[in-house]
């Protein structure tokens, strides 16, 4: 189950422009602290940012938006972050700004390509995302399986994506994030 | 008494320099002429750096300059078509003829001189360069639809170093221009510039202490050009400049940034300047210049 949250909305709400630009430190920290009120009341693990709407999305708008809310995550209870319909120029702002702080999210860009992993990564850290999106839960022996690793370095890889609230851990098991 | 500063008779990046000079001690201790009777050409640059002049000089309470329009009608019909005059005449007592508003912009301009005082400026701007520049940019630049993008991306950064760092407003202006002679190409130029208080200063309560002696407008400049050092001691802060020089680098793009009395520059192969220009003649505030040369077709 998953909380979709369509950003435009929230940007028009936020500031009087006829655009729909995700841009400046200011409106980027409103925009996160009406997403974090929404998250924080939303019964569901997993939320998707929905960029869909959006046009421009600056480095600054980007840091105060996703870097800060992977940041500023509250761990009383798991939160998955995802976000869709991502342009590729919004992903590049992202995947600057998400490497500086050595943060990743998942992300599903709006040609419907398979889901990616923007920020910092390692190829062991990509490699398991990829296959856990392609087969499916299971667990570090199945991804070894799969990969042809060592059943201690899939679950190095599995849990390192854990912990980065890529994939959800439950007993062993890693499960994709709900993306649809 | 009154001292007379000419503007050059070609006045951009280069031509500040020169028309710094002519402006002698600063602040400046008699009211000013700012004589442009012989300028015909002026980029973007030139334009907002004027207008800082003005700004800055009523900022510090000073008598109201005297500014001598250009001489060439069609000089001051297109300082008129880019909202030059609608904005200077607030901070000088302009002599000669000016055009009135009115007429289209030129139509090599993607963005007419506008201020910038808070994020919602930004937005504006950035909204409208989007509107009405991508065509340009991609039709006559042949920059693909990323990098467009990236160049208002690099506008909504630069201008939000005014809003953020520079402690008053600014102005920016974008433009597409031929280099026939510097590069042989067209190129789009996005010039930011405010009367603030300038990267030292800015940065001086963090940096000055370890940088030592050679702490100054340059080594200021390295900081957050260089080093994306922000004054704002929060994990993430200097990623604009950052980004901006990641862009550039990306598609063969400058950006040099004056302040105080120096230049630092990121420098693509097709340009001759130096990366860094020290003890230059002091203007006020901070002005930032942004250039993308249009795309070769055998490049991408």
């Amino acid at each position: 189950m998953r909380e979709r949250i369509d950003l435009a909305p929230i940007l028009k709400d936020t500031v009087a422009t006829a655009y729909c630009d995700l841009v400046t430190r200011p409106t980027g920290v409103t925009v996160r602290q009406r997403v974090e009120a929404l998250i924080a009341a939303s019964p569901h693990p997993t939320a998707q940012l929905d960029f869909g709407s959006i046009g421009l999305l600056d480095f600054s708008c980007a840091d105060e938006i996703v870097a800060k809310l992977l940041l500023n995550h509250a761990d009383d209870r798991p939160r998955f972050l995802v976000l869709v319909n991502v342009t590729e120029a919004q992903r590049e702002a992202l995947d600057h700004v998400l490497e500086n702080h050595r943060l990743t999210v998942v992300a599903l860009s709006n040609d419907g390509a398979r889901p990616s992993v923007l920020g910092w990564r390692t190829p062991d850290l990509l490699a398991a995302f990829d296959t856990v999106i392609r087969i499916g839960p299971g667990d570090a022996g199945r991804v070894a399986d799969a990969l042809g690793w060592t059943v201690e370095r899939a679950a190095d890889a599995l849990q390192s994506l854990a912990l980065r609230r890529l994939v959800q851990a439950a007993s062993g098991t890693y499960c994709p994030l709900p993306l649809s | 008494m009154i001292h007379v500063a000419a503007v050059p008779a070609t006045f951009d990046d280069r031509g500040l320099d020169q028309f710094a000079q002519e402006l002698g001690q600063w602040p400046p201790p008699e009211r000013l002429l700012v004589d442009a009777r012989g300028t015909t050409w002026a980029s973007p640059y030139g334009l907002v750096a004027l207008l800082t002049l003005g700004q800055a000089i009523r900022e510090l309470e000073l008598p109201k300059p005297r500014l001598a329009v250009p001489d060439s009608d069609d000089t001051r019909s297109y300082w008129g078509r880019v909202g030059f005059f609608h904005h200077a005449v607030e901070y000088f007592d302009v002599v000669g003829k000016i055009p009135r508003r009115g007429g289209d912009a030129p139509t090599e301009t993607l963005l007419p001189v506008t201020r910038i005082a808070g994020a919602e400026d930004v937005h504006e701007v950035v909204g409208r360069l989007q509107e009405g520049a991508t065509r340009i940019l991609t039709s006559e630049l042949k920059l693909e639809a990323k990098a467009t993008m990236g160049f208002a991306m690099a506008l909504s950064e630069a201008c939000q170093n005014i809003v953020e760092h520079a402690g008053t407003g600014g102005w920016v202006a974008a433009q597409t221009y031929l280099w026939r002679r510097r590069l042989g190409r067209k190129v789009a130029v996005i010039a930011v510039s405010d009367a603030g208080i300038g990267f030292r200063r800015s940065l001086e309560p963090l940096e000055a202490k370890k940088v030592g002696d050679r702490w100054g407008d340059g080594a200021a400049l390295e900081s957050a050009l260089l080093h994306g050092v922000s004054r704002f001691r929060i994990a993430g802060r200097g990623q604009g400049l950052a980004g901006i020089k990641r862009y550039l680098l990306r598609w063969h793009g400058k950006v040099s940034i004056r302040s105080g009395t120096a230049r630092l520059s990121v420098l693509p192969d097709w340009d001759d300047d130096v990366p860094l220009a020290e003890h230059l003649p002091m203007f006020p505030g901070s002005q930032v210049q942004i250039t993308i040369p249009a795309q070769e077709a055998s490049g991408r």
